[in-house]
């Protein structure tokens, strides 16, 4: 068992500690970098001269920094939300996705907190809405969504960066071991802490990682909520409904799992990761973004009963969505997040990569749709016809969101190329749970 | 009694071995032991007498602390030292308090168990005497290690040798004090 335990890890091991990673990666990041470099220039751009080189305006006083935001965290909420719920289950699924499907929440997580700081305007006084002794005595205003959104993202950066790294220690410490440059070996050795694999370490390590796990549900259910929360508690009429925070909640997860999806069929592909990620645990990756779409769908259904239900206004803003200027917005939502994933009823859809990159992109682009046709459509119906106008994004918009798309990815490469993708005690723990029963 | 020996240390090649041999080590009546393994194992934690229960007290207590303190300076900015009449509304106006409070609750607990498990663990450490032992960097790969410190008032040098043979280990080494 030890030396085929060995051959096994050490594979996983051995793909951060490679000398060379072939063109595909190098390509890969260089797009990825020259979208960062996008992302740099339009976030410069909106710093020297303000949210007026935006496509934005009364009404439209949010629109891409919005869509863009409450977009990337539902990816952060939905994958952190699925890799505690793999924890807590203790799920075999887990050793397979785990590690990456927290960097995605993480990766998320950051590309999602560049918007709202950038919307402020002046982005280098974000810090105004942290509770500080300030010499004009005043205090943020606690009553406000925005100030719980500033808890809910720190807090969630915080939390997931803590976990994943705590996560990764162990593998870490392999690394090290099996790192022939005496640089490298440094560098891990470093970030390992001195990992020793102490049995009485082990017993107090996966408690604590356990229990941050458990912390991770409700967190996510708490900032999700909160991101609706910022709609539903307005006066505009599609957004302030009570259904928001679940439609938020069900929609981000369905996002977050067909991303997860993504990655694990990429990673699988790319790492030739085929033994570790295997054809059992992309099967029912596949079968919960179904199941996750077809919760989506139903919410649609629901929005569209609500509306039926509630009063002339938020009936009237509701069906303008459906059948008004933006109406293409919703229905490309309703295609790509819920008809498209149907697909994934097949067997042979389920097993293929191609089939796995095409849902889990269209349900982002389905998402990301829904999230346009909520906070555009939702504004589009004002009650002043002097105001009455649409809104679409112009290039400082669309560069920023590509700008964090590269960064997203250049993370991802940079993640998959220097550390474990896996993990690989789970894996030994988990191979020599199957030998012994 | 050396000083100069951090302990000895034997080599297995699975964890029934390693389990097989703390418990002999158990019966002859050593106390200061470690084991090391490429993995988590329960059993044997248990074994060694390992309690973790202080780690849902730190989790809580700092869950506690945490919403308290969020709560209260809601409450002293809001309502006492900067109020500011919002058409009416309330001045405490708990429903609304709430939601931070809960996730700054999530971020102390969080943050104190992952932090606060470190600190137990006395990490980070730059070295360790066991880093010093041939072999042992396969104790994050496969292979399973148990160390009888010299701090045990049964070590003897020969005699913990002697024992460690009788355990059939794939090797035995000494552990090298540091500095």
């Amino acid at each position: 068992m030890t030396s085929h335990a060995q051959a096994r890890t050490s594979k996983i091991a051995d793909i951060p500690l490679r000398r060379r990673f072939g063109a595909i990666w190098w390509i890969a990041l260089g797009v990825s970098g020259a979208l960062v470099l996008l992302l740099g220039y339009t976030l410069a751009s909106v710093t020297i001269f303000g949210v007026g080189v935006w496509g934005v305006n009364i009404p439209f006083v949010w629109g891409f920094d919005l869509i863009n935001y409450a977009w990337w965290i539902g990816i952060a909420n939905g994958a952190s939300l699925f890799a505690a719920i793999l924890v807590l289950r203790r799920h075999d699924l887990r050793t397979a996705v785990n590690r990456f499907a927290e960097g995605i929440a993480l990766f998320a997580v950051i590309c999602a907190g560049i918007f709202p700081i950038f919307h402020l305007g002046r982005p280098w006084l974000f810090y105004w809405t942290f509770p500080y002794p300030a010499t004009f005595q005043v205090w943020p205003q606690f009553r406000s969504t925005l100030t719980w959104d500033f808890w809910a993202i720190s807090t969630h950066v915080v939390v997931t960066s803590l976990l994943w790294y705590v996560g990764l220690i162990p593998d870490l410490a392999t690394l090290r071991d099996r790192a022939r440059k005496e640089s490298v070996q440094r560098i891990y050795g470093v970030l390992a802490l001195g990992w020793r694999g102490s049995v009485r370490h082990w017993a107090y390590h996966q408690r604590a990682y356990r229990l941050v796990a458990i912390l991770v549900l409700p967190l996510i259910l708490i900032m999700q909520s909160t991101v609706a929360f910022e709609f539903a508690v307005t006066l505009v009429p599609d957004w302030h409904e009570t259904r928001q925070p679940l439609h938020f909640v069900a929609t981000g997860l369905a996002q977050g799992l067909s991303i997860v999806l993504l990655v694990a069929v990429l990673l699988r592909w790319g790492l030739k990761l085929g033994h570790y990620i295997d054809e059992g645990d992309i099967d029912l990756l596949g079968k919960l973004v179904l199941a996750s779409a077809l919760v989506s769908g139903y919410l649609y259904l629901d929005e569209f009963v609500s509306a039926l239900l509630s009063d002339g206004l938020a009936q009237e803003a509701t069906f303008n969505r459906m059948t008004g200027d933006y109406a293409g917005l919703y229905w490309t939502a309703i295609v790509y997040s819920v008809l498209i994933p149907q697909l994934l009823w097949f067997k042979s859809a389920r097993q293929s990569t191609i089939a796995g990159v095409f849902v889990g992109v269209s349900i982002g682009v389905g998402i990301w749709f829904d999230r346009f046709s909520i906070i555009v459509g939702g504004l589009q119906t004002d009650y002043l016809p002097s105001i009455q106008r649409t809104y679409s994004p112009n290039l400082a918009e669309t560069g920023l969101f590509l700008g964090t798309i590269g960064l997203f990815s250049a993370f991802i490469l940079l993640f998959a190329r220097f550390l474990p993708a896996i993990s690989m005690f789970e894996t030994r723990h988990d191979e020599h749970e199957e030998k012994t029963s | 009694m050396t000083s100069s020996v951090y302990g000895i240390m034997a080599e297995f090649e699975n964890p029934e071995a390693l389990m097989d041999s703390v418990r002999a080590a158990k019966r002859k009546g050593f106390t200061r032991i470690d084991a090391f393994s490429p993995f988590p194992l329960s059993d044997l934690a248990e074994e060694m007498g390992v309690r973790t229960t202080i780690i849902p007290w730190i989790a809580l207590v700092a869950a506690l602390v945490g919403a308290g303190i969020q709560y209260a300076a809601q409450y002293w900015m809001n309502a006492v030292d900067y109020p500011l009449n919002v058409g009416g509304r309330p001045l405490n106006a708990w429903p609304a308090f709430i939601p931070s409070t809960l996730i700054v609750a999530i971020l102390w607990a969080g943050a104190a168990t992952l932090l606060g498990l470190l600190l137990i663990l006395r990490l980070p450490r730059l070295h360790h005497p066991v880093f010093e032992v041939h072999g042992f960097k396969r104790a994050s790969e496969d292979r399973f290690f148990l160390c009888i410190l010299s701090s045990d008032p049964l070590f003897d040098d020969d005699e913990v040798r002697h024992f460690f043979e009788t355990l059939s280990p794939k090797a035995v080494r000494e552990v090298p004090a540091c500095g």
